[in-house]
């Protein structure tokens, strides 16, 4: 009868306080051949475990690795796949954030599994269900330069089977949720017919996870209600106070699970309880309370970790009052 | 004169004022010490800039971390957040609005006037502009991103007041962050108007990491004299645009990309101009780097800013008398 918790993905890498700063520090180490490959992705080991142990701490109910080994939302999938080339740093969306555009140079392949492990290593470490965050073919497509395949079409369907691929590996390795971002739709709302292609193919005899589509960078109008009959159970959407999305929602009955972000993740600023269990209490005529997930609008690394963690204890705060006052 | 060179802002850093810095933040050297380092780093960047012909200066911004922590740590109403991510293992502190933002004092004053003592050609005042700072920190205080931007608007605008009043001729107030939200464009201008209303100097202002496609010519509205572009990265499609709709301020042309180790041939910058001036009239180009040089080594900037004065140099003798 409660509304669980959950991240949409990425955790900050580093704190403030010396001891949450070896991260930086064995970069820096590796930069300079002080330190081998395999210590530094021992410290990425480290530092992902202490970030699961937090969320967990912080009762948060379905858990994510914190992204800790991803350079960018792109770079730790694309680098693993053979045909991409990696070129300048460009603007990720409207954040002062970058990322290294992929340029597709051959045909896409990859060679063993990419998210297996993590998944395996996050599970290891903790009792609650881990969730696993892959990047949608879609979103890779659009941030990416294809120099290869004669029609843009093919490339999105090369990586739309290859994140199939991937998916179908974490469901056999017994990975019960998977995430796709996908934030490039909101900002190519044309292509939504692309788009259901693309997820035909990705969700294809994908049968033992709940699979989610997240969308944040910009509003689902024009695109709700149709996105309900993408082949998945649940969409997760922007829905901090007075984004556009509330009255979007408002027009049709969503008949998915839903991930509401409630919590701006982009803004120092603590929300009010008090609103946002109003927030909460509007959900219920949205979508079925049971099965809603409270989360927040963007990746946590858009925050210093201190605030992050002050955003976490809030949400799991809310979460915790909503079940007390039994909402209905 | 035509075609006449500038620079965006920012140099980068002798290895031994880095080294102070750093040693200043472990309260190692004292605050004179560094401020005496830093002076002797902008002299050493205003001989050069002298010594390879430069017509309006820089001071180089030697005291600056951020452009745009810099201002807050100067103003009252910020903080400063714990660390957050760019990209890769770099991490940098955004002010965090919580109070009203007032400017107590001259911020970039004192820095104007050193510089200008130095040398008998215009140096810049250099502001950052009030919808960056404001797109750039968090804030815990307004309301609205549009409060926010337009009081930041108005401390801004008593800095360049003060700069105008120490005989800044030229006040360049960078936008870096206009391009990236077309559908706050309206905002920026607005915010701009209020900076550089009845101001008599020339107003310049810096933009970049361009979608430009989705501002121009609207761009144009900007109330500046000069908008400088970074264009040498994005291969000049932009020049496309002009085209079609004519440029019609002072255009400070990026000639040669500061995100890139390689060092640009005389040939191609020249052609950058060439193409532009075909679009452009001459009277109406100035020529500068793509952005600041900061992230560029002292050896790097140097080799960029010597290919760009040669080329602009000789780019002048070819159009000679048409342009005087
Ligand atoms: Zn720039």
């Amino acid at each position: 009868m409660a509304m669980k918790t959950t991240l949409v993905g990425g955790f900050p890498k580093i704190g403030d306080r010396i001891e949450e700063q070896k991260l930086r520090k064995s970069f820096h180490q590796f930069d300079k051949d002080e330190l081998s490959e395999e210590a530094l992705e021992q410290v990425k080991d480290e530092v992902t475990e202490e970030v699961i142990q937090l969320e967990e701490a912080n009762g948060i109910d379905l858990l994510t690795d914190g992204l800790i080994r991803w350079e960018d939302p792109l770079r730790y999938f694309v680098s693993r796949v053979s045909g991409f080339e990696l070129s300048g740093l460009i603007r990720y969306f409207d954040t002062n954030t970058f990322y290294r555009q992929p340029v597709c140079e051959s045909r896409l392949e990859t060679i063993k599994p990419i998210f297996v492990r993590d998944f395996e290593f996050a599970r290891g470490k903790s009792s609650k269900p881990v969730r696993v965050i892959l990047p949608g073919p879609f979103t890779i497509a659009k941030l990416s330069v294809n120099h290869f395949y004669k029609e843009q079409k093919q490339f999105v369907f090369d990586l739309a089977h290859l994140i199939h691929k991937e998916a179908l590996q974490l469901e056999e390795a017994g990975c019960e949720f998977i995430q796709f971002d996908e934030p490039a739709l909101l900002s190519h709302k044309e292509d939504i017919r692309l788009f259901f292609d693309v997820y035909r193919i990705v969700t294809a005899q994908l049968s033992k996870s709940e699979k989610t589509i997240f969308f944040n960078f910009g509003n689902i109008q024009d695109i709700y209600p149709k996105i309900l009959d993408l082949p998945v159970e649940r969409l997760g959407f922007d829905l901090t106070q007075g984004h556009p999305n509330w009255e979007v929602l408002a027009k049709a009955k969503m008949t998915k699970k839903l991930m509401a972000g409630i919590i701006d993740s982009r803004n120092t600023k603590m929300e009010r309880e008090a609103d946002l269990l109003s927030l909460v209490g509007g959900l219920g005529s949205i979508a079925d309370p049971d099965e809603t997930w409270l989360t927040h609008n963007y990746s946590l690394e858009f925050l210093p970790r201190e605030n992050a963690i002050q955003k976490i204890k809030l949400l799991t705060q809310v979460a915790s009052q909503q079940k007390g006052a039994g909402v209905s | 004169m035509i075609l006449e060179t500038t620079t965006v802002g920012s140099f980068p850093k002798p290895e031994y004022l880095t080294k102070s810095r750093f040693q200043f933040s472990k309260q190692q050297i004292s605050r004179e010490e560094l401020l005496r380092l830093e002076q002797q780093a902008t002299k050493e960047w205003v001989e050069f800039q002298e010594e390879i012909g430069i017509d309006i200066l820089v001071d180089g911004e030697m005291y600056r971390g951020d452009m745009v922590t810099y201002f807050a740590e100067n103003f009252k109403g910020f903080e400063i957040s714990g660390l957050v991510r760019s990209y890769g293992n770099r991490y940098y502190r955004k002010p965090v609005a919580v109070a009203e933002i007032e400017r107590l004092n001259p911020v970039t004053v004192e820095w104007y006037q050193f510089t200008q003592a130095l040398t008998k050609k215009p140096v810049k005042g250099m502001l950052t502009g009030p919808y960056t700072i404001m797109d750039w920190s968090f804030d815990e205080f307004y309301p609205s991103r549009r409060d926010f931007c337009l009081r930041l608007a108005e401390v801004i605008r008593e800095e360049a007041r003060d700069l105008e009043a120490a005989g800044a001729q030229f006040i360049q107030i960078d936008e870096p962050a206009v391009s990236v939200r077309p559908e706050e464009l309206d905002l920026a201008i607005e915010a701009m108007g209020i900076v550089t209303n009845g101001l008599k100097a020339k107003t310049l202002t810096h933009i970049c990491y361009g979608n430009f496609e989705k501002i121009y010519p609207k761009m144009l509205e900007i109330p500046v004299d000069q908008i400088d572009l970074e264009l040498s990265n994005a291969e000049y499609d932009l020049l496309d645009l002009f085209k079609r709709h004519p440029f019609t301020r002072e255009i400070g042309l990026g000639v040669v990309d500061v995100h890139s180790h390689r060092l640009e041939s005389k040939e191609e910058v020249k052609k950058r101009i060439r193409k532009a001036a075909s679009l452009i009239p001459l009277k109406q180009i100035y020529v500068s780097p793509d952005c600041g040089l900061k992230t560029r080594s002292v050896e790097e900037a140097k080799a960029k800013l010597r290919v760009m004065m040669e080329a602009t140099l000789e780019v002048r003798e070819e159009f000679g008398s048409e342009g005087a």
